[in-house]
């Protein structure tokens, strides 16, 4: 384990038990993240990202397990502990923002009494010491300390997530890890709210994970970049790089499906077909069916992700060795 | 030369508020909505979530009717149909593709069913070899093909861009002049979206339709369109061609767009104008103008009056009195 790193992941592999057979949402995934470092995930829907985010939470739904693999927090393989023991670092080291703030929040309770409660499952601290906390993180996102008394529906979307983040962070933990926490916002709230997320990092010094479809953005606010597809890492790098020049060809017809803002407006080709089922994914590379370039040999082999330059990974047989 | 085919003057739609405690209020989904869109081409209507841009497309496909203003197509007033003719003569020629791929095919129905029902209601087809045929061109039109692979399958069976490349052909198959697209790509992956706008693009040149985008994203409006109107608390803020209005965006909220987009090139950047507040209540819009609450350039006077819109050249017209 490298001595900085807050979080590493051995050869994961999660998935759900279904009527139809087992699904491997995750399938080997291997990724450390070092402290204060903000690193985003990037995929389609249906690609594990969601999933590789609840197993380190240790959230996963009753049908869904980690079938082999390991993760290790903070020098600790947290992979097999039980409840008790994994309530040491759920919240406290760890904490989440959920993809649906709407949903997240009790609605029949106050903001006062979830962040309050948050707080007391926790730590042991007077109710009045507790709620101070709460009126603090409040401020921190933005949120007027007076609204705690609101309940969630008298708070718009964007207050919502605000309270969500406040909620994560109410316990100073080392890592966040953030489910698509502003696909459903409007541009501006969105913006506003990636801004608060980079402020609070400075100021605490927390890792973030951050997931979503969103190319775009993550490739603007995160240091470095894993791209997911069907359940598998295809691609890693800092972020930049990874964005000026891809190496896999799924990122590269990701980068090519984003109309922009500026430069000249050229035709787009996005991506063929669609994402295969994870039920019977294809041999081989998994993304060899949509691929421009495969050739006969990516139907057979499953290409590992290695090395193609110093800090940049890439799983696919076409790409390794030519990027000095 | 006359070259506009549909035309809104100062249109409005209020929805009345449900229960004791409501009435007599309403919520102002569209205020004094004017534009104009050309044969062929295609206007990308943006704007945020509740800012009734789907209202706008709603009330010109003629599912909600106008509370006031007047609309035109090919410069006769339209709506309220007087009679069904009316109606279907209208709908044949104004046609809207919906945002939700799940939603919008009815789940127990084939593609065969959910295909020629706008062929029989139209009365398109003049034999069943001739629906047929019909229903494999419109198929292959968008894509799916075989065709006769996909006629006897359910909704369920198709992926969501499959889905919405059947929404399309339903749009399509009664050769309409003027398509109200409401946002057609916002629930589809994004490997997947460019596919499906690109389509779009080469169907409005190839069936000489006229598009009415609908979108949340300025940088999917840049690639759709070449005219842009921006939509706000339920007015038009800017209209003009796309690359002016995002190139030199002249009104605050505009502008405020503009920089919120996501731009990877560049970095966290703090936005030129501070991202505060978020869309006002319209049951209660705030006086004057509507962005006046969140706008960091406001007036005395921006709270009391209604700017009106104005031209500042070229067709680009702006709604703020302090430009």
């Amino acid at each position: 384990m490298h001595a900085d790193a807050i979080l590493e992941l051995r050869n994961l592999k999660a998935g759900y038990a279904t009527n139809a057979g087992f699904v491997r949402a995750v399938d080997d995934v291997s990724l450390t993240l070092h402290r204060g470092e903000f690193l985003g995930i990037a995929g389609e829907s249906g690609c594990g990202k969601s999933t590789l985010a609840y197993s380190i939470m240790r959230l996963l739904r009753d049908n869904a397990r980690i079938e082999s693999g390991s993760i290790i927090f903070d020098g600790t393989d947290i992979t097999s502990l039980d409840e008790k023991a994994m309530n040491e670092y759920r919240w406290t080291r760890m904490a989440m923002v959920f993809q649906s703030a709407m949903n997240a929040l009790n609605p029949v309770l106050s903001v006062e009494e979830q962040l309050v409660d948050a707080v007391l499952a926790h730590k042991q601290v007077t109710r009045a010491d507790a709620k101070k906390t709460a009126m603090e993180m409040l401020e921190l996102v933005d949120i007027n300390p007076e609204r705690i008394a609101s309940y969630p529906h008298q708070l718009s979307g964007g207050m919502r997530q605000r309270v969500m983040i406040a909620m994560a962070l109410l316990l100073k933990p080392d890592l966040l890890i953030m489910d698509e926490p502003t696909t459903a916002l409007d541009v501006v709230v969105q913006r506003s709210i990636l801004q608060k997320i980079e402020e609070l990092r400075r100021i605490f010094g927390f890792s973030v994970i951050f997931i979503t479809h969103d190319l775009s953005l993550l490739v603007e606010i995160s240091d470095s970049l894993a791209i997911m597809y069907a359940g598998k890492i295809c691609e890693y790098g800092p972020s930049r790089e990874v964005y000026a020049s891809p190496d896999h060809p799924y990122t590269k017809g990701l980068m090519n499906a984003f109309p922009t803002l500026t430069g000249p407006i050229s035709r787009m080709g996005g991506i063929e077909g669609q994402a295969p089922s994870l039920l019977s994914p294809p041999p081989g590379c998994r993304f060899a069916p949509r691929c421009s370039v495969a050739i006969d040999a990516c139907t057979k082999e499953v290409p590992l992700l290695q090395v193609t330059s110093p800090g940049r990974l890439c799983a696919c047989r076409l790409c390794g060795g030519n990027h000095e | 030369m006359n070259n506009v085919i549909l035309e809104l003057k100062h249109v409005s739609k209020h929805f009345a508020l449900s229960g004791l405690r409501n009435i007599g209020k309403v919520v102002h989904a569209m205020d004094d909505v004017s534009f104009f869109l050309n044969k062929g081409e295609s206007l990308a209507l943006v704007g945020e979530s509740g800012s009734g841009k789907t209202t706008t497309a709603s009330v010109i496909a003629g599912m909600y009717e106008k509370t006031s203003g007047e609309i035109y197509l090919d410069g006769q007033p339209v709506l309220p149909f007087k009679t069904r003719e009316a109606s279907l003569r209208y709908k044949k020629k104004v046609q809207m593709i919906f945002q939700d791929p799940f939603a919008s095919l009815n789940p127990t129905h084939t593609i065969r069913s959910i295909l020629e029902r706008p062929f029989l209601i139209h009365k398109l087809a003049g034999s069943t070899r001739e629906l047929e045929a019909m229903l494999c061109d419109s198929l292959e039109m968008v894509g799916l093909s075989p065709a006769k692979e996909y006629l006897h399958r359910f909704p369920h069976e198709l992926s969501g861009g499959q889905r919405q490349r059947v929404n399309i052909a339903r749009t399509f198959a009664v050769s309409p002049e003027i398509i109200l697209a409401d946002e057609p790509t916002s629930m589809l992956d994004v490997s997947i979206r460019i596919g499906i706008m690109n389509m779009m693009l080469d169907l409005k040149e190839k069936k000489h339709v006229s598009f009415l985008y609908i979108t949340h994203d300025l940088a999917g409006a840049r690639y759709m369109s070449t005219r842009i109107a921006v939509m706000y608390a339920g007015m038009i803020m800017e209209i003009g061609p796309t690359e002016e209005v995002i190139a030199n965006a002249v009104h605050p909220y505009v502008q405020l767009l503009k920089a919120s987009a996501p731009a990877p090139q560049e970095g966290v950047r703090k936005a030129a104008i501070p991202a505060k507040g978020e869309i006002p209540s319209l049951v209660h819009p705030p006086s004057g103008c509507r962005f006046h609450t969140r706008c960091p350039y406001a007036k005395k006077i921006c709270s009391e009056e209604v700017p009106a819109m104005r031209d500042i050249g070229n067709g680009h017209l702006v709604r703020c009195v302090l430009v």
